[in-house]
């Protein structure tokens, strides 16, 4: 009985850990959203065109802009049809690919970060300089497309 | 001595962090750039009410910080893309006749390639075939079509006045 109460009163604290510590907040969120992007790309399919959001730069200027045509390419990728998804948006699969990997290094960050608790700050670092990779490739065109806009 | 934390603000941190970065990502993809002015801000006052009580309370600070120059940084990138968005804007009127232009070069190298062309026409009708061969220069036409005719038009084709 004492021994059951102890293992639960650490279960308890570590819990308490777990909840209190930023780092995983923040992790479980974004795989969260991650998540739910990847259910948006599956719900609104490209026959139907149904997708909630529009161009909005294409709206402004009556041109279509570098991202155009994302969210078919998204939802023809998680149905395996690629050659269709690279003709909506030939950067769909890069981006698409950022996600995912973002979605795994959140999960697995998060893995490590409660196994290894000591080693939290180095993962924090690992993992900021991991994600600005990773971010910097997936949006080159978009990051040029800024900056040549001036 | 136990050195005790107060955590106040640590969620307000949590939040305006996380709605920072997904401003920041947001803010970089031109279709949706524009619309993220709006998270930037919220994320923006989050940080800010987040460091002002952790100011009152002595509270780790790095949290709000990270999120508030984030937020500041992904809403400046948005507020660019209404300037990428006007000088697109600009240059769309300069298209069209470049366009016109281009499609204007190509009709004049597809004419040049044709000058010295051979056109060569097949025709099967059960079982019959029918092979001609010209060039595509107008002398080169009518004379062809002399030839299918089998007459030399240009003596006969005239009409003769009735004595």
């Amino acid at each position: 009985m004492i021994l059951y109460r102890r293992k639960s009163n650490t279960q308890k604290r570590s819990d308490v850990r777990f909840r209190n510590e930023p780092y995983h907040i923040i992790n479980i969120i974004f795989a969260g959203v991650i998540v739910i992007i990847f259910v948006y790309s599956g719900f609104f399919s490209p026959e139907k065109n149904n997708y909630p959001v529009v161009c909005i730069h294409e709206k402004l200027t009556g041109e279509p802009c570098l991202s155009c045509g994302l969210s078919h390419s998204f939802s023809l990728i998680l149905r395996g049809r690629l050659s269709e998804a690279y003709k909506w948006n030939q950067y769909g699969m890069r981006i698409f690919l950022f996600f995912v990997a973002q979605l795994i290094f959140r999960l697995d960050f998060l893995r490590l970060s409660i196994n290894s608790p000591a080693n939290r700050k180095q993962l924090i670092i690992y993992d900021s300089i991991a994600s600005g990779i990773v971010f910097i490739i997936a949006f080159w065109p978009f990051i040029t497309g800024i900056i040549q806009g001036f | 001595m136990e050195d005790i934390k107060n955590n106040n603000g640590q969620n307000l941190g949590i939040a305006a962090l996380i709605t920072a970065i997904v401003t920041f990502v947001l803010s970089v993809i031109p279709c949706v750039g524009l619309i993220a002015m709006i998270p930037g801000i919220i994320a923006i006052v989050l940080a800010s009410v987040g460091l002002s009580q952790a100011a009152r309370t002595n509270s780790p600070k790095g949290l709000m910080i990270a999120g508030l120059i984030i937020a500041i940084i992904a809403s400046m990138i948005s507020v660019s893309q209404v300037f990428i968005a006007g000088k697109i804007a600009r240059n769309a009127d300069k298209w069209p006749n470049e366009i016109q232009n281009i499609v204007r070069d190509v009709q004049e190298e597809i004419k040049k390639d044709l000058k010295d062309a051979n056109v060569s026409i097949k025709i099967e009708s059960n079982g019959e075939k029918i092979e001609i061969n010209t060039g595509t220069k107008n002398t080169d036409k009518e004379q062809k079509l002399e030839e299918l005719e089998g007459v030399n038009t240009s003596k006969d084709d005239t009409l003769q006045k009735k004595k």
